[in-house]
Order: C-alpha cells, then structure tokens, then sequence
C-alpha cells in the first residue's frame, strides 16, 4: 500500500510526469485520502486538479468490479463529496464515481438531493444507474414530491429502468393538464410496457406539439411491442391497427411490423390490403412482412 | 426452397385460413410482376441535414450539383467521378447559427433554416436526413429520425454506449426505416476486393487482423469561456453530461473527450474495424473478451487515451482483433492507419478505410478482376447505396446491426481501457461477465429532457 502523505504530495508536485504516476497508482491508496483530493481537484493549478480528479477515478474503478469492504470505503468517501461542501464540479464528478459503484445502501443520501436545483440532475444521473428496487421505490416517491418542472425527469428515469411498479404512475401523470408531465407519462408507459390496473388515457392529440404528439404515437407502440412479447397479442394488435388506420406512412409501415410478428389470421388480413397502398414505401413494407409471415410468399391476385 | 421453409409456409397459411380458397396463389414472384414496381430512378429524395459542420458540409447537394458528375473527393465513400442519385438539400440545421448561412449559401435555391432538429424532424418535405452532429448526439438523433418517419444516414461511429446502439436498432426496425452509418469505406472498391480475396479462402484460415493508428494528443489547458453568440451551447451537449464549454472541445475537438467522442478508437476504429468485421462476416455477433492496454493523457483537458492496445477475442470461429495506437504498421503498404489481415497462407493489408485513399495490395485487385467471384456486396458508393436502399427499402451496406456491433468495439475497448482490466463479454445478452461497474457503464442516463 503506497504512503498516503507521499501520494498527496505527489499528486502537487510541479513534475507532469510524477503526478501522472501517482493518480495511475491510486488504487493502492486508502480511501482516507478522498476528503484531501476532494480540495486538491478545485485546484486553481488545472494539473493539480486534473490529478486528483484522475485520482478518485483510478480510485474507483480499481474496487469497481464487485462487492468488497475497499468498495464501501471508497462509496463512502465519494458519498462524502457528493454531500459535503465542495466545489461543485467536484461533487459533480463524485456522483458520476458514484453511479459505477454506488450501492442501495447509499440511495437514500443521494436521494435527498433530488431536491436541490444544482444537484438533482446529477443525483437522478446516478440513481439512474444503480441496480436493484431501493432506487425503484425511491424515484417513485421522489416523483409525488418533486416540482413540475423536475417531474418529466423522474418519470424519464422510470421509464428508462422499466419500473413496473410505475406503471399506474404514468397513468396518473398522463392526465395531468401540464402537457410536459403527460407526455413524460405516456413516454415512460411506452418503455415500461406494462398495464396498469384501471383505465389508462393517453393524453389528447388536441393540444400537443408536433413532437409531443410524435413522442406519444411512438410510446404507444413501443407498448405494443411489450404487449406482442408478453403475449398479448390482442392488446397489442388494438393498438397497431389504430396505427394502421393513419395516414402517416412511418406509422402504418411500424403497425405493418408489429402485426406481422403477431403472426395470426387478423394479422394477414390487415396487411393484405397495405400491399395495394398507393404510398410505395408502406406497400413495399407490407410486401416484406407478408413474406416474413408466410416463409417467402407472396400473393398473387 | 428449403424444407424449413416450406413447413413454416404451410403453417402460416394454414393459420390464416387462406390456403386453399383459390384466391391467391403464393410463389416467389418479381416484384415487377405484381405491379410493385419499386421506385422510379428519377425519383428525388429531399434531404434534410443536422449537423453541417466541417464533417456535415460534404453530404450537401448544391443545386448546381444535380444530375452532374462530382469527383469521389466528395468524401462520400466509392471511387472515381460519378453522378449522384438525384436529391436535394431542402432543410438545414445547426445549433451554430453561424453555419446556417454558410450552408445555404453552398446549397443554393432556398433551404429552410432551423436551429432545433426537431423542428426538421417535423417537416414533411423532408424526407430522409444526414446526420452529422457531433458522436453524443447520433443515437438519440437517429431514433427521434425514425420516429418522425425519416430514413437516416448518420456518421460513425453510430453511438457511444451499448444501449444507445441496440436502442437504434430496435428504432430502425419498429419504423421499417432505411438507416446507413457513415463508416464508408465498406463502398470502396479497394475493400470489396480484400473481402473477396479473403473470403475467397486464398489467405487460408483467418487468425488474425491488427489495425495500426496513429497516437492521440494529449492536449494542453484552455480556459473555459462562455459560449460564443449564436451557439446554442445547451443545445449542443445535449443527452451528455454538462461540462462548461471550451473552444478546444467543441467543434472538432470533442473527439478527445471519452463522454462525447471518445478517442482515436471510435473515430477511426469505426472506419477500420467496419471493414474487419464486414470481411469476418462479424456483423450480427461480437468478441468474447477484450483485454485493453495504454495511456491517457498525462496532463491537459483531454481524457481519451493517447495510446492504447485492445485484444479482442472472438470464438466460433476463432480469430483476434488487435486495435493498436500506435501500433505496427504494415510492411508492404504505407498508410497512416489501416489494418493487416493474417491467415494461415499469408497476409493482405488494407489501409485507411474510409474517405482517404482506401486501398489494398495489387494481388487482391487481380483476383477480383480475374474470379469474377463477386462473393461481397459491391456497393455503388456509400450515398448512393443509401439512396438506392431509400427506394427500395433494402438494408443498406452499413445497416444499423453492422454499425452497432462496431460501435460495440469501440465502446468496449475505451471501458476496458477506463477500467483498465480485462472484460468477458456475451455478444447475445450484450452484457459483460461478473463486473458491476462495467455493466453501468453501457449504458449513460440522458440529460435534461433528452432520453433514449
């Protein structure tokens, strides 16, 4: 194990070449150093603070594989910077340390910075990436408490871990009257992919952006997808066909896929007719999954 | 037909209740035969672009260009003079409004203006876009792309993380959408004749490519500044992680940042890795380990390595991936970067790999002229490719599984390098073996209100 005073003093010293060796010699430090490299990486010298910063990433990564007490240490001093009273570039790159390594036992003290302006979004950043429900169950409630501008963030993080048990969730924030929270809604909905007990209404087309209503179509059939691979063909083909039924010919060319995957007698029957579209793409879509159906046939009228 | 097929086709028809009824007769028939005439070659495509940077600038189509022939010096991946598909640039957009003049100056005729690629997204006189934006922005761009109806051409390296990638595939796939990846030297014709001459067996059994690259810099220490006027610099980090601007990482310079484009690796990488695996037919698998070595840099703003060596090993069949900056270059051709393929009976370099002077050793070039064997794909050139595949709706050379398992070495090699241990990595589940922090690190959290 290095000398932690010499790896300090190392990391200062004038010399590019001496401070390089000592942040790619990190991981042999203790993590006692973390508060003390915490200053040096809000050095006024950019080489001083570019070593420290290197330090705490050499740091982690070093105990980063799996589980161990090096591990805590480290997750500890890092919670430490991310919490204390640091630079903020400092306390923003702890958090990214954070999000590698981070276990459910430090959700709890990064959650409460969900709360600060300067920090939550990187706070969420790292509760985004860390395994396991604790973070589950925390950015549900953070999203009952959370500001409205900060809402769509949660429910992106919801979305982005497929938490299921969000699900009634979106369904709430897709009848806010606040466009940008329903939207996040039916976004998160779509990547989750599961039905909630209850009705669920997607928001209005009557009201949204060009791009929201993009988002929205999208998200629900992403739903769909989720539904056709968990089985529930019915349900996804509802969706699909409202799909089919529109005159954007991206959104008939995706209902087309995703009926085709179903591979059923409606599905047939639906795309039978795309195969006359006057718009070439969705016929020569059409044309394709009809053969992905039926093994390389094609009709012949 | 084979057996398999005609089992399933019995199923299928027996499912839908249709065999039998007289009505339809089911064959492999030409398209033409049925009336599905494909597209009339005059048809004009109408380019939107994002991005119209230094990078950007070479997929405009002047006016004054169309129907005209252009030389390949138009960075567009194929060889020699030749007349471009007709198209025309009709919407450009950049978060640099000092640009969008420019640009529209070049193109000529009255190209719409936006600052907001969404807003071009929106257009519906777009039909097809090139995405030239700096590498954080290419995933998300191309999804959001599919997602309002619009065949993409993005530039390499088609992603920075794992589940950027595989989230464009799916994207590509639910919109049935056309999308080409800019890793262009798969359209020249120096690289279909090394792939026809290694796949047609005469270097024996294949053991092994090294790809030679020079090192990267190491940079120095600028001040951080507020951004210029004009540069919607919010805009411009987008899905990354925030960091206050600099000129030396912006425009061009952001390659040496890990978060945004993440070194020699997956700038060249995607060029001369694109052209190893389309030749080892490794485009729908990856390697099962990936050992990396080297140096970031000691001191300045940059963190992509300077030098690195990565060893990927692939299985089933077996071979090794060598990317080495720098490494050894080759002995019989010189380049600056490129890659030699070793087999049992000997070796064939191939240098570059994208738009410099790709190119490749005479004895390649006599077999293609001789066997005729025409065992790859030949592509017209890589625009073109990607407008042919535009009115037919085919996959185009570098479709988006291809670019994506890439990418995947690309993105591999810097985790590997960044945790600076060796990896186990399952090409299926796209997960690495017993290693927490590396799993994290495929995947990146967007920003803001940007997410995959």
């Amino acid at each position: 194990m290095a000398d932690d005073k010499q790896f300090l003093a190392d990391l200062q010293n004038a010399s590019v070449d001496v401070r390089f060796a000592a942040w790619r010699a990190a991981g042999s430090v203790t993590p006692a150093v973390i508060p003390q490299l915490g200053k040096l990486a809000s050095s006024p010298n950019p080489g001083v603070a570019k070593a420290a910063r290197e330090a705490l990433t050499t740091m982690t990564h070093g105990v980063g594989k799996t589980a161990s007490t090096n591990r805590t240490g480290v997750e500890k001093g890092l919670l430490g910077l991310a919490s204390g009273d640091y630079a903020l570039p400092v306390r923003f790159h702890a958090f990214r340390l954070l999000s590698g390594i981070a276990s459910e036992e430090s959700v709890p003290a990064i959650a409460r910075w969900l709360q600060n302006t300067d920090l939550r979004e990187e706070a969420i950043y790292c509760l985004e990436r860390i395994p396991g429900p604790a973070v589950d169950k925390t950015l549900i409630t953070a999203y009952k408490e959370a500001k409205d501008d900060f809402k769509p963030r949660v429910l992106a993080a919801l979305g982005h871990r497929r938490v299921e048990d969000a699900a009634g969730l979106c369904a709430e924030a897709m009848r806010s009257t606040n466009k940008d929270i329903a939207v996040a809604g039916v976004k998160a909905f779509g990547r989750i992919g599961k039905k909630p007990a209850g009705a669920v209404t997607p928001p209005e087309e009557r009201g949204l952006s060009t791009w929201q209503r993009i988002d929205e179509i999208d998200s629900l059939l992403r739903f769909a997808d989720a539904q056709a691979k968990q089985g529930n063909a019915a349900e996804a083909m509802r969706i699909y066909k409202t799909a089919l039924d529109r005159p954007e010919e991206h959104w008939q060319c995706a209902a087309i896929i995703g009926i085709a995957k179903l591979k059923s007698e409606e599905s047939a029957a639906a795309i039978l007719p795309k195969m006359k579209s006057s718009n070439r793409t969705v016929r020569i879509t059409a044309e394709k999954a009809w053969k992905g159906m039926a093994g390389e046939a094609t009709p012949r009228s | 037909m084979s057996t398999r097929a005609k089992n399933t086709r019995r199923k299928f028809l027996k499912q839908t209740g249709v065999a039998g009824a007289g009505v339809y007769l089911f064959d492999i028939v030409p398209s033409r035969v049925l009336g599905f005439q494909g597209p009339a070659p005059s048809d004009t495509v109408n380019f939107g672009h994002i991005g119209i940077g230094g990078r950007g600038r070479g997929f405009l189509r002047p006016e004054a260009n169309l129907g005209k022939k252009v030389p390949s010096s138009t960075n567009l991946g194929g060889d020699g003079t030749r007349v471009l598909r007709a198209s025309r640039s009709v919407a450009l957009c950049d978060v640099d409004a000092s640009r969008l003049d420019d640009a529209a100056t070049r193109v000529g005729g009255k190209p719409k203006l936006y600052k907001d690629f969404r807003r071009l997204l929106e257009d519906k006189d777009v039909d097809a876009v090139y995405i030239a934006t700096p590498d954080h922005w290419h995933a998300l761009q191309t999804i959001m792309a599919c997602e309002a109806g619009k065949d993409v051409y993005v530039e390499k390296p088609a992603c920075n993380t794992i589940e950027e990638g595989r989230a464009m595939v799916t994207a590509t796939e639910r919109y049935g959408r056309v999308v080409q990846v800019g890793s262009q030297g798969r359209s020249q014709q120096a690289a279909w004749q090394a792939a026809n001459y290694i796949r047609g067996g005469r270097l024996g059994t294949m053991r092994k490519v090294t790809c030679w690259h020079y090192a990267s810099p190491d940079g120095d220490w600028t001040p951080d500044t507020d951004p210029p006027s004009g540069l919607d610099y919010d805009m411009w980090v987008g899905p990354a992680r925030w960091i206050p601007y600099n000129q030396k990482h912006t425009h061009g310079a952001f390659r040496w940042l890990v978060d945004f484009g993440g070194g020699q690796i997956r700038d060249r990488g995607a060029h001369v890795m694109s052209i190893a695996n389309w030749i080892m037919d490794a485009d729908h698998t990856g390697p099962v380990s990936i050992d990396a070595k080297g140096e970031p840099p000691r001191d300045g703003m940059y963190d992509a390595a300077v030098t690195m060596e990565i060893t990927y090993e692939f299985k089933n069949p077996d071979w090794t991936l060598v990317w080495s900056q720098p490494g050894t270059p080759s002995k019989t051709m010189e380049a600056r970067y490129g890659a030699v393929y070793h087999g049992d009976n000997g070796e064939l370099t191939v240098t570059y790999g994208d738009g410099q002077p790709t190119d490749t050793e005479q004895k390649a070039k006599d077999y293609a002229a001789q066997c005729n064997c025409g065992k790859a794909f030949r592509s017209p050139g890589h625009s073109e490719n990607f407008e042919d595949c535009i009115r037919t709706r085919e996959k185009p050379i570098m479709h988006m599984e291809a670019a994506h398992r890439v990418a995947t070495l690309c993105v591999l090699g810097n985790v590997g390098f960044q945790l600076q241990r060796k990896m186990e990595w399952d090409p299926v589940t796209e997960r690495v073996k017993d290693d927490d922090e590396a799993n994290r690190m495929l995947s990146r959290p967007g920003r803001g209100p940007w997410h995959l």
